[in-house]
């Protein structure tokens, strides 16, 4: 029997990712999954090679511009709403220290003891001190940096003057590069911690249905 | 199409829903009324409301809970907690629960209009055009738009300024983060030191 919305309040479910969150967030992972695989068959051809050259190529480049696209749908509803607050700095340094403390303690010995995160999900809080920093590093700074250089590398005689301004192209190259491995260990680490909720499937089903289920 | 505001007021003293519905029915707003928690979650399934008013104090879920549950399915509706004894630890409850505001009994149909005003502001109801929303009152409606131009500008200016800021601020908490783990384990070695010293 399918569960509805009346049941989820029943339970006490907490509803925490609306469906265009869930939306933005997936499409998001099959393009950073796609960039990659992509992206690794470009970097190191030796290695494997699922498409030709330049299919991968226009893959890449078109999944690129989608993840940007998708990258400025959240800009504008950062920027124009009241709604994403999550990625807003926290200016209480006292507080942001001790919660992270609290958050450090956990992951290094509470969960292995089976507590419970001390971060209490809600729809405006949904990340803790440690994920609130690194998703603010991530979205205000790499990924403007990763589709600007991928932009430049993209038409390299049209951005030319851009390009010698960073250093030339071998810069922005590596940058790029550097990059695309921080984004690897990245998404590792994302699905890693997505497993670590009450259940190892509990985040991920989260990300389907929107709700937080309490057990 | 329904092109009215949704006004959903929750409160087991019938009382109370119709003096909504009095008042802002005449304004041009589709008032609902339920008079427990459970009836307003059946209730917000099957329609859209604009802004919710919901009693503090009501037989069954109260009106915290109430608030909870509704702000976790539709975190952008405003919910207004009426209340007629207005304890500051309710209200504080109610805020962290994601409360737009509230209002205290007993309510003159000028606090109706008023609140539901604000707190429609919220939800930048300038956009919305004032014949479709059918409010009768011209000037309470270009007091709303005007100040929902302004609200919409001072959004942009200040997610603008913490945008710029956030990696900052990040960068700087993630530099300083050991510092401050340092300074806390030693003074907490101190503070048992001396506890120790002393008992000694």
């Amino acid at each position: 029997m399918q569960t509805t919305y009346a049941d989820h309040f029943r339970h006490g479910d907490n509803y925490i990712n609306p469906l265009p969150v869930r939306i933005w967030h997936w499409v998001n992972a099959l393009g950073f999954v796609l960039l990659i695989l992509t992206g690794f068959q470009l970097r190191y051809m030796d290695l494997f090679r699922l498409l030709s050259f330049e299919e991968t190529v226009k893959l890449h480049n078109w999944t690129g511009f989608v993840v940007i696209a998708n990258y400025f749908i959240w800009l504008s509803f950062y920027l124009f709403t009241d709604k994403i607050k999550v990625y807003h700095p926290e200016l209480d340094a006292k507080k942001f220290f001790s919660d992270s403390f609290r958050q450090i303690r956990f992951y290094s010995y509470g969960i292995f003891k089976g507590e419970s995160s001390p971060h209490r999900v809600s729809p405006y809080d949904k990340f803790n001190p440690m994920q609130m920093v690194a998703y603010q590093v991530m979205m205000l700074v790499v990924v403007p940096i990763q589709f600007t250089t991928g932009i430049m590398m993209w038409d390299v005689k049209r951005f030319g003057n851009w390009i010698e301004l960073m250093g030339g192209i071998r810069v922005v190259d590596t940058v790029h590069v550097l990059i695309f491995i921080l984004f690897v260990f990245f998404i590792l680490v994302h699905a890693y911690m997505g497993a670590l909720g009450q259940k190892p499937s509990t985040h991920f089903k989260e990300m389907f249905t929107g709700y937080e289920e309490k057990d | 199409m329904n092109t009215k505001l949704q006004v959903l007021v929750i409160d087991d003293d019938a009382v109370v829903g119709r003096s909504f519905d009095r008042v802002l029915s005449e304004k041009g707003y589709e008032v609902s009324t339920v008079q427990s928690g459970e009836e307003a979650l059946d209730s917000i399934e099957n329609t859209k409301f604009d802004v919710v008013f919901t009693d503090i104090k009501m037989p069954g879920m109260d009106g915290l809970e109430v608030t909870e549950r509704i702000k976790a399915r539709c975190p952008w509706t405003p919910v207004v907690v009426i209340t007629g004894f207005g304890s500051e630890d309710n209200e504080a409850r109610a805020s962290v629960l994601g409360a737009s505001g509230f209002v205290h009994k007993p309510l003159t149909p000028e606090i109706i209009e008023n609140i539901t005003l604000k707190a429609l502001n919220e939800k930048v109801v300038a956009e919305e055009p004032v014949e479709e929303v059918g409010m009768a009152n011209k000037a309470d409606a270009d007091t709303a738009q005007q100040a929902g131009v302004l609200r919409k500008a001072g959004i942009f200016a200040k997610n603008a300024g913490l945008f710029f800021a956030a990696p900052f601020i990040a960068l700087a908490y993630i530099i300083a983060l050991p510092f401050v783990g340092f300074y806390m384990f030693a003074k907490l070695g101190y503070q048992a030191y001396n506890k120790r010293h002393l008992s000694a």
